[in-house]
């Protein structure tokens, strides 16, 4: 086990992590304003299908990531309308909203499978040109890597530092608290669910258009039920949710390191661990109490009638 | 307002280039207009009406059970190991013993949801989730480790003929069909005619009141969410042994989530269970044909299924007479 | 004011994203970058044509387990489809993408053939028992499934045997490394995958008996994440050529080109355009001619179920050419191997070949055959790896 394969376990986890936080960090906006999106899976297959058309038309990446930003934030207002304004049942829109984005990134994505892309370009950390392609290539990264950190610090400073995150979270604590208290949780949760896209979009575009630059049906692979249940371990915190992903895409990768030890340990059964860690997290800490999930997390506001 | 839906994926269509009215006879004809074709319809509603009743009836005491994924997975991980087991066993001891296998599977990926949701530790709509992750890793794990065939690792051999659920007429159509049927028919009148029916309701109504008037809460919130889990494992059962004929990695086409939905759009009502799994069905089955006259993505009919949905959640009417029915 | 705004919002999402599907280009060049170097030596049928006013000659079904523009597995067997067209204008193809379970495999086929296909060719893996249970509901529809081995009376079974190119790609690889150390990304431990991997590694250590090849899975056959994680982690143990057994190589190549690594293609000629730099070269299943000579023995009613399989000299696996950075001294010594694989005068599973434990697998004087290939669960000695 060298070092070049330990550094290998670290490098995967970030290249992979990078897409998982983003959507994390998207869905812990979403959380904290109170709404579930359980068709986290079908915005970023939506938004990774048309970063990846665009930027296979234009040439451009940066284009492509663009657009797949505002693709996220796009699918998540359809979201938005059905949840806030038409105060349709969450879990039920939000499933309708996977199946959506299942179909329509298959639709835009069909004539780009295949397609060959000029993928974000990657930039070697400062300092290390001196080591040899091997082990610098480990750690060459790409503008959405490098950033994925200061947002996260971005989104935990605009949660709690500022009014309006104040005011998101006391939308998700109790709208009608917050509705009495000058707040119009109809426009908070708009504004957090089209945030919260815009992050997923970033994770989708990571994924598409930087890492593996390439597109195919149901590419993510279950990355937006990953991230629900990263949301969960990180307790809705955006700093904490740094760790969540990179221990969970870390799984994948100590794997392989395994696997090329010699050691025979089944892949799956791997993959399940920081599910079940979730789990317990969760039963220590208590799934229902207040300090960790926002209190009206799944419930409709009905508004004053 | 389902015109709307319809117009709204005709527009989509006729934006990338296909003809919508053709597709639509296309849709139309593969499934109701020739009698190979209804009876694909059929075969397609078999699983969505039994997963639509293991959210069902949770339901009814005010459990929301989104993990039908995970639960119908494990019920056809522990009918598999039957029918790989016994691969001597006659038709009718092999069958119901996979039956049984199937919902216990279930009911015990159904269990620590319920549990922790009636100690009030945890939330059974995240724990569901989460577990509905785990399960096809189980599935994984349990094909490469120990039953994956020698020419392909990601199925189970085939399954012998004692282990298949017969059909009928040279159709596809096969005995989960009566075992959803039966289902339906006995939660309509369980709920109706039992008492236990009249005390679940009452607790999905009010749990704090039930339980001051003496019902066994907690115990009705694991049960009734086991029993849910079971019907989740039977629907896993009745896919695997009845349809595939094998057990393959990620067989569900995320059909607990469609039962999910069906449920919702029922409102929870066996007949409309009954309705909506059909129109459901009729949707998927045409959209198989829609690859081959249009050239279209198969996953594209997901698009006019989710327009469907929205539109319907979309009601305001729609949505609050649920609220108020729970 | 809320809904109006939603409303325009939908409707640009709407709007853009059917645009996008629309004014797509071309989908990425099925043609390799140059053409293969390798001659079709199978003689083409004439095929018989029949005079075509009434509809086409012969309405042929494919349906294929992945995308057909995919760089790989599903590509190559469209293209090999398609070709029957190109060499028998009057016939039809209808086709259908991402078919890769049973269940739908059966609906596709019965629709196909409710639209009066008369010949079936169901590429992927997963279809050979669908295939086989409608072959007997439709004995006047003939069945062509890839890469099975079942037969029937309307039912048979083709494919391409790379054996031998996986042989000379192994020899090429080793001329290449420099680390001594070559990477093989597996999608499942598969009889015919560890043949494969078995064969890279016996034409590698023909040329340099250290070398070692790595091999490493993805438990799926078209996970690129997953693609992407198994390459990097071999490139992290030190390989520096590249191979594969996936579906589609794209995410590999890419992959190895962007650590710099060199690779060799798999499946499809179109692989080479993902690694313009370190390509050494490929190998692709090119069964065009043979399916066309399949669909002319259907057209004059002489098909028979022939259990096909064809190598390289029979044109049926394609060589591709050599990337840029391979030096002529290499190509040669590559191309006097073919030469000797084709006229027989090596063989890659003779004996004695011994496995990982030391177990003699093949004896002196043995050779391996088809089937035993098919079943392989052991790997030869020089492989680092689980076979199972």
């Amino acid at each position: 086990m060298s070092l070049l394969a330990i550094l290998g376990v670290l490098s995967s986890a970030i290249f992979s992590g990078t897409s998982l936080l983003y959507t994390t960090l998207g869905e812990i906006v979403n959380e904290r304003s109170g709404i579930v999106n359980l068709g986290l899976e079908g915005v970023l297959l939506v938004s990774a299908a048309s970063g990846f058309a665009v930027t296979s038309l234009s040439g451009n990446p940066y284009l492509g990531v663009l657009v797949a930003v505002l693709a996220g934030g796009l699918m998540n207002l359809i979201l938005a309308y059905l949840v806030v304004t038409r105060r349709a049942n969450q879990l039920a829109s939000g499933l309708a909203l996977m199946f959506l984005g299942v179909g329509l990134s298959a639709l835009i994505g069909k004539s780009f499978v295949g397609a060959k892309i000029t993928g974000l370009p990657r930039f070697l950390l400062p300092g290390l040109s001196n080591l040899p392609t091997v082990f610098s290539s480990l750690f060459r990264f790409d503008i959405l890597i490098i950033l994925c950190i200061p947002v996260a610090f971005l989104v935990w400073w605009v949660l709690f530092r500022t009014r309006w995150g104040l005011s998101l979270r006391a939308v998700g604590e109790n709208a009608d608290t917050a509705f009495a208290s000058g707040r119009n949780p109809f426009r908070i949760r708009y504004q957090a669910l089209f945030v919260g896209g815009l992050l997923a979009g970033m994770g989708a575009a990571h994924l598409s258009i930087a890492y593996t630059m390439n597109w195919g049906e149901y590419m993510t692979g279950g990355r937006g039920f990953i991230a629900i249940a990263l949301v969960i371990f990180s307790k809705w915190h955006p700093l904490r949710a740094i760790v969540g992903a990179l221990l969970f895409s870390a799984a994948v990768a100590f794997q392989l390191l395994l696997q090329s030890s010699g050691v025979q340990v089944s892949p799956f059964l791997l993959d399940m661990i920081p599910y079940f860690v979730t789990l317990i997290v969760l039963m220590i800490w208590g799934g229902t109490r207040r300090q960790s999930a926002p209190a009206s997390l799944g419930r409709v506001y009905q508004g004053t009638e | 307002m389902i015109v709307f839906a319809f117009v709204l994926f005709g527009l989509i269509l006729l934006l990338s280039g296909k003809d919508p009215i053709q597709s639509y006879k296309d849709i139309f004809t593969s499934t109701l207009g020739s009698p190979y074709g209804f009876s694909e319809v059929l075969v397609a509603m078999i699983p969505m009406m039994i997963t639509a009743l293991a959210v069902a009836l949770p339901s009814r005491v005010g459990l929301i059970n989104v993990g039908g994924e995970g639960q119908l997975y494990i019920g056809a991980a522990f009918a598999t190991w039957a029918a790989l087991t016994f691969k001597d066993m006659p038709a009718w001891a092999l069958l119901p013993l996979m039956t049984v296998l199937g919902m216990l599977g279930g009911a015990l990926w159904a269990f620590v949801p319920g549990y922790l949701k009636a100690i009030g530790l945890v939330n059974e709509t995240i724990t569901t989730l989460l577990l509905n992750s785990v399960a096809p890793k189980v599935i994984g794990f349990l094909i490469f480790g120990f039953w994956h065939s020698a020419m392909d690792t990601v199925k189970t051999p085939n399954f012998v003929e004692a282990a298949r659920l017969p059909t009928i007429f040279g159709t596809r159509i096969h005995l989960g069909m009566v075992f959803a049927l039966i289902l339906l028919a006995a939660f309509w009148a369980v709920m109706k005619y039992t008492r236990w029916g009249l005390e679940m309701r009452s607790i999905g109504g009010n749990a704090q009141a039930s339980k001051r008037n003496g019902l066994p809460v907690k115990k009705y919130l694991i049960i009734v969410m086991c029993i849910g889990g079971a019907i989740a494992g039977l629907a896993g059962m009745s896919q695997v042994s009845g349809f595939y004929g094998v057990l393959l990695l990620n067989f569900s086409m995320s059909l607990g989530f469609m039962g999910f939905l069906i449920c919702w759009l029922a409102g929870g009502e066996p007949v409309g269970i009954l309705i909506m799994s059909f129109v459901v069905s009729v949707i998927f089955t045409g959209g198989n044909l829609l690859q081959l006259t249009r050239d279209l993505p198969f996953a594209t009919i997901n698009v006019l299924l989710a327009i469907t949905l929205f539109v319907v959640l979309a009601q305001p009417s729609f949505s609050i007479v649920r609220e108020k029915k729970k | 004011m809320k809904h109006r705004s939603i409303y325009a919002l939908l409707a640009v999402l709407m709007i853009s994203a059917m645009a996008l599907s629309a004014c797509a280009p071309a989908p990425a060049p099925t043609e390799a970058p140059a053409p293969p170097t390798e001659e079709p030596a199978a003689p083409v049928e004439a095929p018989t044509e029949v005079p075509t006013e009434a509809g086409p000659c012969l309405k042929i079904g494919a349906l294929f387990g992945g995308a057909v523009t995919d760089a790989g597995y599903n590509q190559a067997m469209y293209e090999s489809v398609q070709a029957i067209k190109q060499n028998i204008p009057c016939v039809e193809i209808i086709t259908a993408e991402n078919v890769p379970d049973e269940a739908g495999a059966t609906t596709t086929m019965e629709n196909m053939i409710s639209q009066g296909a008369k010949m079936i060719f169901a590429t992927a893996f997963n279809h050979q028992y669908p295939a086989l249970d409608l072959s007997k509901k439709y004995p006047d529809v003939v069945f062509e499934h890839a890469g099975g081995w079942e037969m029937g009376e309307n039912f048979a079974n083709y494919f391409g045997d790379p054996v031998n190119a996986w042989y000379l790609m192994g020899a090429a690889a080793a001329k290449m490394t420099e680390s001594k150390n070559l990477g093989f990304v597996a999608a499942f431990p598969l009889g015919w995958t560890l043949t494969f991997a078995n064969a890279f590694e016996l034409g590698a250590q023909s040329v340099d008996p250290e070398v070692k090849t790595n091999v490493a899975y993805t438990f799926a056959w078209g996970d690129s994440a997953k693609e992407a994680e198994v390459t990097n982690s071999l490139i992290n143990n030190g390989a520096d050529v590249i191979t594969m057994h996936v579906d589609s190589p794209a995410t590999v190549i890419g992959t190895a080109e962007s650590r710099g690594a060199k690779s060799i293609g798999f499946q499809s000629l179109a692989a080479q355009q993902f690694a313009p730099e370190n390509w050494i070269s490929g190998t692709g299943y090119t069964l065009g001619d043979k399916l066309t000579w399949l669909a002319s023995t259907v057209l004059d009613k002489t098909w028979k179920p022939i259990f096909l399989r064809c190598g390289m000299p029979d044109g049926c696996v394609a060589v591709a050419p050599f990337g840029p950075k391979v030096p002529q001294e290499v190509q040669d010594f590559v191309n006097q191997v073919r030469a000797d694989l084709d006229a027989g005068k090596i063989v890659p599973f003779a004996g004695p070949i011994v496995d990982q434990t030391g177990a003699v697998k093949v004896k002196e004087g043995e050779v391996l055959t088809s089937d035993v290939m098919s079943n392989v669960d052991w790997f030869v000695k020089g492989i680092e790896g689980s076979p199972k």
